[in-house]
Formats: C-alpha cells, sequence, structure tokens
C-alpha cells in the first residue's frame, strides 16, 4: 500500500499533539502547585478517588503497544495473543488483593519500601537494582514508540521525532510529580478509550458489520466471512502448558511492578483502592477489547481486501487512513501517544521513588525529606533522558524483551514481596539469594543470551514464558527452603526474621497486636515449593 | 475471635485469588475440556467470547465482591481491635511502618 507510513496531511497531527500535549503540560503545572511534600511528590498525597485512580490505573497500564504492538501480534498468533492479553487485567485486582491495600495501609510509596520494613538494606539494594532495570526497558520501549508514533504522524525522521516526544514527555512529567501523573493518566485514558472505540465503530461499518454501534463486543456478524478467508483465526493453537505458562510469567511478574503498585497507593483509602480496582476493570476491559476488535478487524481487512500490511505496527493508522478521515487518523495516533505518555509517566514516577526514596533512604540515610524530594525530581528526569539515549540505538536485547522482562520480574521480585507480606519465615539471605541466582538463570536461559542453552523456543522462549515457568517456581522454592534452612543456623541469625520484622506483618494486615503465630506456618510453604518443583520440571520438558 | 478472624482473611485471599486467576485465564478452561467448544454467542465461537467476557465482565464482578467482602473484614477487624483497645494501623495512621 502506498502512504503506509505518515498521515497526508502533517499539519492535522500537529495540531492533535500540540493540543494533548498543551492539556498534559496545563494539567502538570497545575498539579505541581499541589506539591508540597514528599507524600505529594510520590503518592499525591493519598488522595486520589475511586474512578480517578481507576481510570489512572488503566492508562497506566495500557500502553502504546495496545495501539501498535498488540495488534500486530494479533495479527501474527491471532487468537491465542488475545487470550494473553485478556490476563493483564487480573494483575492490577490480584496486586491489591495480595498487597496492595497493606502497603498502602502502611503509606509506602514503592514496593520498596515495605522490602526495607521487612528484609533491611541489602535485600532492598537487590530487588530496587532489578525494579529499576525493569522499568528503564520499559520505558524504553515506550520512548522507541513514542518516537516512531511521531513519525507516522509527521513523516519526519525517527531520531529526530525521539527527540522531540522524548523531551516533551519529560518536561510535563517531571513539572506534576504524582499529582500530574495521576490526573494526566485519567485525562489520557479518556482520549485513548475515545481514539480507540468510536473511529473503530466507522471503520466497522464501512466493512459492512452491523454492529458498528459498539465495536468492542459486535462484530460477531463478520465471523462467516472471517472464517471464510481465515478459517485458523479462532483456533486455540497451543497445548494446555502454554496456556498455564501464561501464569508465572504474565500473571506474576505485573503483580510486582511497581508503577501499578504505586498507582493503588495513591488511593485516598484503602477502601477506595479496592473500588478503583473495580473500575479500573472496567475501563481497561472497554479499551482492551477495542483492540482486540481492531486486531480481528486488521486481519478481516488483509483477507477481504488482499492488501498487505507491510508493517504490523501501523495497522490501526492504516485502517484509519484507509476509512476514515485524515483528521480522526490523526486523533487515533494521539490517542496512542496518549497511551505512551501515561505509560512512560507511571514507568518515571517508579525510577524516581526507587531511586530518590529508596535508594537514598538507604545511601543517605539523613538527608532530609525535602531533599530527597528534589532528588527524586532529578531521577525522574535523569531516568526519562537515560530511555531518551538509549532509543536512539536500542540494544536489540532491550527492545525485543519488553514482555520478557515481566518473567525477570517475576522470578526477582515477587516472591519476596508476596512471601514477605504472608509469611514471617522470610529471610533476608535466603531473599538476596534466591532472586539473584533465578534472576541470573532466567537471563541465561533465555534466547538473548546463549543461543544454544534456552528452555522452550520460538515465541515461548522469547517471550519468557518458558524460562519464567522454571526460574519463577524455582525462585519461590529456594526463597522457601533456604528461609527455613537459614533460619535454623546460629551463624546466621542476622539474617532471620527479627521480632520488629515480624511485627510490620501483624501490622499491615491491620492487626492491633502481635500473635507469633499468625502467617508463620512451615506445612504450607512447604507444600507450594513442593508444588512449584513441579511446575519447574514441567516447564523443562521440551516444547514443541 | 481473633482465630476466626485470621482464618477468615486467609480464606478471603485464598477464594478471591483463585476467582481471579479464573476469571483471567478462562480460555484454558476451553483447553482442558475442548467438549465445550463449537458453540457460538452473539455470532462468535464461544471460546473466543466466552474469555473476552470473563476477563471483562466477569471480572468486574469479582472485584465488586472482593471490595465488599474486603471492606468489611476491614470493619470487623477494627471493630475487634477497639473492642480489645489496641490500635490498628489505619489511612489515618502517620507515617510509614
Amino acid at each position: 500500500m502506498e502512504n503506509q507510513i505518515a498521515i497526508s496531511n502533517v499539519w492535522v497531527g500537529v495540531v492533535v499533539v500540540a493540543i494533548l500535549f498543551a492539556i498534559s503540560y496545563t494539567i502538570g503545572w497545575w498539579s505541581s502547585r499541589m506539591t508540597a511534600s514528599e507524600d505529594d511528590f510520590y503518592a499525591a498525597g493519598f488522595k486520589i478517588g475511586p474512578i480517578t485512580n481507576g481510570l489512572g490505573m488503566a492508562a497506566t497500564w495500557a500502553s502504546l503497544a495496545t495501539f501498535l504492538g498488540v495488534i500486530a501480534l494479533i495479527a501474527k498468533l491471532q487468537v491465542p495473543f488475545v487470550y494473553l492479553w485478556i490476563q493483564w487485567a487480573i494483575s492490577i485486582p490480584l496486586l491489591t488483593l495480595l498487597y496492595g491495600t497493606s502497603l498502602r495501609r502502611m503509606k509506602a510509596y514503592t514496593p520498596a519500601v515495605f522490602i526495607r520494613a521487612r528484609y533491611g538494606k541489602g535485600a532492598t539494594l537487590t530487588i530496587v537494582c532489578w525494579m529499576i532495570l525493569i522499568m528503564i526497558m520499559y520505558a524504553l520501549g515506550q520512548m522507541i514508540g513514542l518516537g516512531q508514533a511521531f513519525e507516522m504522524l509527521f513523516g519526519i525522521p525517527y531520531n529526530l521525532a525521539l527527540v522531540i516526544s522524548g523531551v516533551a514527555t519529560i518536561g510535563y512529567i517531571t513539572l506534576g510529580g504524582m499529582y500530574g501523573a495521576s490526573y494526566n493518566a485519567a485525562f489520557q485514558m479518556v482520549i485513548m478509550t475515545i481514539a480507540m472505540i468510536v473511529p473503530m465503530g466507522a471503520i466497522m461499518k464501512s466493512m459492512g458489520s452491523s454492529g458498528w454501534w459498539f465495536p468492542p463486543l459486535a462484530y460477531g456478524d463478520m465471523v462467516p466471512a472471517m472464517l471464510q478467508v481465515l478459517p485458523t483465526f479462532f483456533d486455540m493453537k497451543y497445548d494446555f502448558r502454554w496456556y498455564f505458562a501464561l501464569i508465572p510469567a504474565f500473571t506474576l511478574g505485573p503483580v510486582a511492578l511497581p508503577h501499578l503498585a504505586m498507582r493503588v497507593f495513591t488511593s485516598s483509602s484503602v477502601k477506595n483502592a479496592r473500588w478503583a480496582v473495580v473500575w479500573f476493570v472496567l475501563f481497561l476491559g472497554l479499551l482492551f477489547s477495542g483492540t482486540y476488535t481492531s486486531g480481528f478487524a486488521g486481519n478481516f481487512f488483509v483477507a477481504t481486501t488482499g492488501q498487505a500490511i507491510a508493517k504490523a505496527d501501523q495497522t490501526l493508522l492504516i485502517l484509519n487512513v484507509f476509512y476514515n478521515p485524515v483528521w480522526v487518523a490523526a486523533f487515533v495516533m494521539g490517542g496512542a501517544l496518549a497511551a505512551g505518555l501515561s505509560t512512560i509517566g507511571g514507568n518515571l514516577m517508579a525510577i524516581s521513588g526507587l531511586v530518590g526514596n529508596d535508594l537514598l533512604s538507604i545511601l543517605a540515610p539523613k538527608m532530609e525529606g525535602k531533599t530527597r524530594m528534589k532528588w527524586g525530581f532529578a531521577a525522574l528526569g535523569i531516568g526519562g533522558v537515560i530511555a531518551l539515549l538509549l532509543a536512539f540505538n536500542p540494544p536489540k536485547f532491550l527492545v525485543t524483551s519488553i514482555l520478557w522482562a515481566f518473567g525477570l520480574l517475576a522470578t526477582t521480585a515477587t516472591p519476596g514481596i508476596l512471601l514477605g507480606v504472608w509469611w514471617k519465615e522470610a529471610n533476608k539471605l535466603a531473599l538476596i539469594i534466591s532472586a539473584n541466582i533465578c534472576g541470573v538463570l532466567f537471563i541465561c536461559i533465555s534466547p538473548y543470551v546463549l543461543p544454544n542453552f534456552v528452555v522452550g523456543k520460538g515465541l515461548s522462549a522469547a517471550l519468557g514464558m518458558s524460562g519464567g515457568m522454571v526460574t519463577v517456581p524455582l525462585s519461590f522454592t529456594l526463597f522457601i527452603l533456604l528461609s527455613i534452612i537459614f533460619n535454623r543456623i546460629p551463624a546466621l541469625s542476622s539474617y532471620a526474621p527479627a521480632l520488629e520484622d515480624k511485627k510490620v506483618i501483624d501490622r499491615i494486615h491491620g492487626w492491633g497486636n502481635y500473635d507469633e503465630n499468625r502467617y508463620n506456618s512451615i506445612t504450607w510453604p512447604i507444600v507450594l515449593a513442593i508444588i512449584c518443583v513441579g511446575i519447574s520440571i514441567w516447564g523443562l520438558q521440551p516444547w514443541s | 475471635m481473633k482465630e476466626q478472624l485470621y482464618k477468615r482473611e486467609v480464606w478471603i485471599t485464598i477464594i478471591f485469588t483463585c476467582l481471579l486467576m479464573l476469571f483471567g485465564h478462562f480460555a484454558s478452561i476451553f483447553v482442558l475440556f475442548p467438549g465445550l467448544k463449537g458453540g457460538t454467542m452473539w455470532g462468535f465461537p464461544v471460546e473466543y467470547i466466552v474469555p473476552i467476557l470473563m476477563g471483562w465482565f466477569g471480572l468486574m464482578v469479582v472485584c465488586i465482591a472482593m471490595a465488599l467482602v474486603c471492606n468489611k473484614f476491614d470493619d470487623d477487624m477494627e471493630a475487634f481491635a477497639k473492642s480489645q483497645g489496641q490500635e490498628v494501623m489505619s489511612d489515618k495512621s502517620k507515617g510509614s511502618v
């Protein structure tokens, strides 16, 4: 197809982007006036209400991939990728249930605040370093996507597009702190939902669907035509293990994503955090269902018109250029930009919290809160600049591995957080050893480092599903068994949980007193460890 | 009462974790029980549309139940602590642990 890349009238794109950034900067500036303390900067003063927070959670979670990458991957993998995407929606409900409200009760800024209170400085340094690495990878992916979106909108070279989009983005996020990130994310979620759903209705109408009035769920009448031209579209294709492997890597990984947890922590109360989750599922479901429709429509378009889409990432834009006026196509790209901006906002706030609050409180414990907040601002900007610089000539390993990084997070951070909240025996040294050994193992058995030493093959290995099915349960097992052993070795008594560490657990669960017997079973963790060993062995079996 | 509350908390967490997993990974049900495939709903194969609906509205229902049950549990926990003359960590508590 001709003109697949850029929108024909550049000025329409300029106007859309200018309006989007003008609103974002205004919200950032307005928010900056409310930022007077660390509570304000890192947690929006713990004042965000359920609906705004639900919108913010959905926007932070839904990245540029929702508009670009997913649709391309649906084109490649078809329905199994839809199933993979559906399960993202349980990430924030699950983290809220398992530890989000407990950490909100202790007024944590990031999950690492809890790690420090529970495990001390050594373990915090370990987990924070893994989290920062993953946040940089995540922000890098978004930065590249933003550059590409600007390239498509204006037809300018990628590097120039990257500088313009990167600097503009870092600027408004740094301006507003968490208040700005929260209110901007809520605004951006509205934009991206409209941009995904409404133009898709017009596209479906042009394609002959009678369900154009509700694109997310009403395109069933296109199915017979789709099956005629693409009979394999609805095939589930993989065996049960492939679907099970979504859990260790893609369900348990996002549970520990600091930028998602931080959205829960900004809630105006523990109870409101739970209601925010309800709104999150509603808003995210609407947007994601629109994405599945776009993936369906992209496949339908290629199959029925015979026109190949050279760059599958651009499917949504191409459908809009083909069926809708140019200003609609530009608005859709504005929606994609909004998705990228809100996610980068969350990523940079997480980097800021991890560096400005968590690392500095270890390295410079006597530093005053206001000074730490200034360093938080600096870390936010520097994190953005690093991601921007990496995006000029991105290491291939990082670009192809954003989803893979979830498995790394599930391996290194999730066991420490979940067992730390629910198990008093969890040992500091056991956490450091299990997180580092299994984290390095996850990297080594991926296709990116040692091509001859890979667990799984093809897409399962590239996405970290097969690797995660081995290392995530292994990390839980190692952590549990080492904790039990280390706690009983007198020479390692300094790493065993002290009474103060254990009291943290009772307090964040809402108990008024301390009881040694609570959250202190040995039997159930051992049962869990045995189950995990079984899952690891299952993951090691040859992948078809 | 104290023991009952603890057991309730653990069971609430286990049950809602299982429900969230089930609704988020509903496609696995159709892989495990292929006999369920073959039907249609609103024009779609059931194995396509049902996981989407479960991962959206089904999950929303689970989250509403979770909010109601967990918030009620928090109230009971706070009432119990007050009856024992204990202070609990709440939204109004100052600072972190």
